[in-house]
C-alpha cells in the first residue's frame, strides 16, 4: 500500500491578541500543534479525541481550508501548503469533505441536483446534459431517487441530506475523502445505514478516508487504522484490532476504559482520568499529557516524548513498555447499546447483501 | 457490495413518492397564488404604469395654471379632483408626482442598496479590508440625510438628481451594515466552507452561496427604506433642496398644501393618500416576494 496523505509536524496556533488600539499578541491558542500521520491508498483512518483536541482543524488544514502554521501536507507526493492558484485548484477535486451537521452542509437556495452538479461545474467536468447524467447516477449510488435531484434541502430528513452530502463529495471522483463526524448528528439506526454506505462506497470507489469521530463504535466498525490525538497532538496510531487490545498509552487507555462497560465487577478497577484537559493557550510543557497521566514521573514534565514505533504501533509515550498492565479487556469493552449498534450495523450489511 | 444491495438501502430510505412528480411552481405563480401578493403585485404594475405614461394619461400639461379655478373642491365639472392653489389640475399633479416620486425612491434604494450590499459583501468576505470599509460607512452613518442634501445640493443645485444622489449615499452604510451583520452569520455555515473545498472562485461562492441566503433582511430593508427614503425625498423638497417648483412631486406638493389645509384639505391630503397607497404596496410586494423567494417556504 502506498500513501497518499502524509501529515508531518502540523500545526495551526491561533494568536491571541490583547489591547484596542495596539494588538500585542500575548500569547497563542495551539489548535493542532505538531500532528504527523499517514493515510494509505484505499485506507480509513480514524482521528479520536475528546472534543477540542484539534481533529476538525486538522481536517480543514489538510483541506487547506485553513492555513496551517507550521509544518507539510503531501497528497499524493505533493506539497498541499506550497502548490496555490490552479494546482490548488486540481488538487481540491480530488480531496473533499463531508461535514458532521446535514442540516448545515447543504445550501437552502439550490435544488439538490445542483449542489451535486456544482463542484462538476466549478472544474468543468462534462456538459451540462452529461453532468445532469451523472447526478442521476450518484443519486442512485447514494440510494436517493432520480426525482430528489429537483428538490430543496428542507424536504429530506437527516440521513437523507447526509446522502446528498456524500453526492457531492463524490461528484468530482476525488480520492481523499475527509468525514467530519459524519454520522454523530444521526439516529443510530440511519447512522448504521450510512455508516454501511460510505463502506460500500469504499469498496466500489477505491476511496481513502480521514474519518473524524468521537464514538468508539462507529470508529471500530469503519476505521483499519486509528490515530489518537489530545490537546493538539497524536498520542497513538495503530491498527485498529491491536488499539483496541493493547493500547499502549495511557491516554488511550483511559479512553477506551471510559467506554460504559456492562460488567459490574470491573467497578474499582478503573480510575478515570481526574483534572480537565488544560487549556491549549497553556499547553503543559514536556508531555503534554502528565498532568492528567496517573503514571507521570519527572522525565515527562521536561521531555517531550517523539511519537515512536513499538511493535507495529506508535507512541508518544518515555514509558510505554513499563506500564503495568491493568489487566482489563477493552475489545469487550463497549456498552451493550454499543455492542447492539455493531451488531444493527452488520445485520443491515448484511440483509442488503441478502 | 453489489449494485443491488445499495438499491434496497435506497428504498428503504427513499420516501414514497411516484417517480416523475410533477414540477413546482415557479416564484411568479407561488407569488399570484397569496391574494395579498397578487393584489399588490397589481397594484404595484399600475403605479408603475401610471407614472411613466404620465404624459399620456394626464388630461392637462402639469405647468397650467388657471387661478380662476385655484382650491377648487374635488367632483367639480372637468376638475375631477379639484385644483391645487394656483388652479392646476390635481389629476395631472398627482400623476406627475407619482412618477417623479418613484424615480426617487426607486432610483436611491436601487443605487444606495446595490452599492451597500457590495461593500457589505466584501467586508464580511474580505475579511482585512473590513475594518476599513466599517469605519468609512461610520463616518457616511454619522451624517443625517438631511446634511448629505444640503451638501450636495451645494454642489450640483438643488433638483431631483441632487436629491437621488443624497439618499442613495445616506441608504449606502445601512445596508451594508445589515448585509455585513448577515453574511458573518451565513459565512458560518458548513456549505460555504463545502463551496470552498470544492475550490470554486470567490465571485462564484459569493453569487450563488452567500448572496441568495442573505435575501430576506435585504428585501425587508429595501421596502422599508423606501418608505422612508419618499418622507426624506419630500422633507428636502419642502427645505427646497428637492423638486423646486412649479415641478411637481409628492412629497412638495403635500407640503405645499399645508397651508391651505383649512380652506382646501384635498391639496394635501390626496398627495399624502397617493405616499400611503406607493409605500403600503411596496412593503407588501417586498414581504410576499421575499417569501416567494425563499424555498423552505414553498409547498
Amino acid at each position: 500500500m502506498s500513501a497518499l496523505l502524509e501529515v508531518d509536524g502540523l500545526a495551526k496556533h491561533y494568536p491571541v491578541k490583547k489591547g484596542l488600539l495596539l494588538q500585542k499578541q500575548v500569547g497563542a491558542v495551539r489548535a493542532v500543534d505538531g500532528v504527523s500521520f499517514t493515510l494509505n491508498r484505499g485506507e480509513t483512518l480514524a482521528l479520536v479525541g475528546e472534543s477540542g483536541c484539534g481533529k476538525s482543524t486538522t481536517a480543514r488544514l489538510v483541506l487547506r481550508l485553513i492555513e496551517p502554521s507550521a509544518g507539510r501536507i503531501r497528497f499524493d507526493g505533493q506539497d498541499v501548503t506550497k502548490v496555490d492558484g490552479g494546482a490548488m485548484r486540481a488538487l481540491r477535486r480530488r480531496m473533499q469533505i463531508v461535514f458532521q451537521d446535514p442540516y448545515a452542509s447543504l445550501n437552502p437556495r439550490l435544488t439538490v441536483g445542483d449542489a451535486i452538479a456544482e463542484p462538476m461545474a466549478v472544474h468543468g467536468i462534462g456538459n451540462e446534459a452529461s453532468r445532469r447524467a451523472k447526478v442521476q447516477e450518484l443519486l442512485a449510488l447514494v440510494g436517493l431517487r432520480p426525482f430528489h435531484a429537483d428538490r430543496y434541502p428542507h424536504e429530506f430528513s437527516g440521513g437523507q441530506r447526509q446522502r446528498i452530502g456524500i453526492a457531492r463529495a463524490l461528484a468530482v471522483e476525488p480520492d481523499l475523502v475527509v468525514c467530519d463526524e459524519p454520522v454523530s448528528a444521526l439516529d443510530v439506526s440511519i447512522q448504521a445505514q450510512v455508516v454501511n454506505l460510505m463502506k460500500d462506497l469504499q469498496a466500489r470507489l477505491g476511496l481513502s478516508y480521514l474519518f473524524i469521530a468521537h464514538d468508539l463504535a462507529v470508529v471500530k466498525h469503519m476505521a483499519d487504522r486509528i490515530a489518537v490525538m489530545y490537546l493538539g497532538a497524536v498520542m497513538e496510531v495503530g491498527e485498529k484490532r491491536a488499539l483496541f487490545a493493547r493500547p499502549r498509552h495511557p491516554y488511550t487507555r483511559a479512553l477506551l476504559a471510559a467506554i460504559p462497560h456492562p460488567d459490574p465487577s470491573r467497578r474499582g478497577r478503573v480510575t478515570p482520568l481526574g483534572g480537565d484537559v488544560p487549556s491549549p493557550m497553556a499547553v503543559p510543557p514536556g508531555c503534554r499529557f502528565h498532568t492528567r497521566c496517573p503514571f507521570a514521573q519527572d522525565r515527562c514534565r521536561s521531555e517531550v516524548p517523539a511519537l515512536r514505533d513499538l511493535q507495529g504501533q506508535q507512541v508518544a509515550c518515555h514509558f510505554a513498555e513499563s506500564l503495568p498492565d491493568p489487566g482489563l479487556d477493552y475489545s469487550g469493552g463497549l456498552t451493550e447499546a454499543a455492542a447492539k449498534r455493531l451488531a444493527l450495523y452488520d445485520a443491515a450489511r448484511r440483509k442488503a447483501a441478502a | 457490495m453489489s449494485m443491488a444491495s445499495v438499491n434496497s438501502t435506497a428504498a428503504a430510505a427513499a420516501t414514497p413518492v411516484a417517480p416523475g412528480t410533477p414540477k413546482r411552481p415557479g416564484t411568479l405563480s407561488r407569488l399570484l397564488r397569496e391574494p395579498v401578493a397578487a393584489v399588490s403585485l397589481i397594484v404595484a404594475v399600475l403605479l408603475i404604469l401610471a407614472a411613466a405614461l404620465a404624459p399620456v394619461l394626464a388630461p392637462t400639461d402639469p405647468f397650467d395654471n388657471d387661478l380662476a379655478s385655484a382650491m377648487t373642491v374635488p367632483g367639480a365639472p372637468g376638475l375631477l379632483l379639484g385644483a391645487d392653489s394656483q388652479g392646476r389640475d390635481m389629476i395631472t399633479r398627482l400623476l406627475y408626482g407619482l412618477r417623479a416620486t418613484l424615480l426617487m425612491g426607486g432610483a436611491s434604494v436601487l443605487l444606495g442598496g446595490v452599492a451597500g450590499a457590495i461593500i457589505g459583501f466584501a467586508s464580511a468576505y474580505y475579511r482585512r479590508i473590513d475594518g476599513l470599509l466599517m469605519r468609512l460607512m461610520d463616518v457616511l452613518l454619522s451624517f443625517p440625510a438631511i446634511l448629505f442634501g444640503l451638501a450636495i445640493a451645494a454642489i450640483f443645485g438643488p433638483g431631483i438628481p441632487a436629491v437621488i444622489l443624497a439618499l442613495s449615499v445616506a441608504t449606502v452604510p445601512l445596508m451594508a451594515r445589515i448585509v455585513r451583520g448577515n453574511a458573518l452569520v451565513v459565512m458560518r455555515q458548513d456549505y460555504i466552507e463545502a463551496a470552498r473545498a470544492t475550490g470554486m472562485g470567490d465571485g462564484r461562492l459569493i453569487l450563488r452561496h452567500l448572496a441568495p441566503n442573505c435575501l430576506s433582511p435585504i428585501f425587508v430593508f429595501a421596502t422599508l427604506r423606501f418608505g422612508q427614503v419618499i418622507l426624506l425625498g419630500s422633507a428636502l423638497s419642502f427645505l427646497g433642496l428637492g423638486a423646486q417648483p412649479p415641478v411637481a412631486e409628492l412629497g412638495a406638493m403635500a407640503s405645499e398644501g399645508r397651508s391651505f389645509l383649512f380652506f382646501a384639505p384635498h391639496i394635501a391630503v390626496l398627495p399624502c393618500v397617493v405616499i400611503f397607497v406607493v409605500v403600503l404596496t411596496f412593503n407588501l410586494l417586498g414581504d410576499a416576494l421575499r417569501d416567494a423567494l425563499d424555498p423552505r417556504l414553498r409547498v
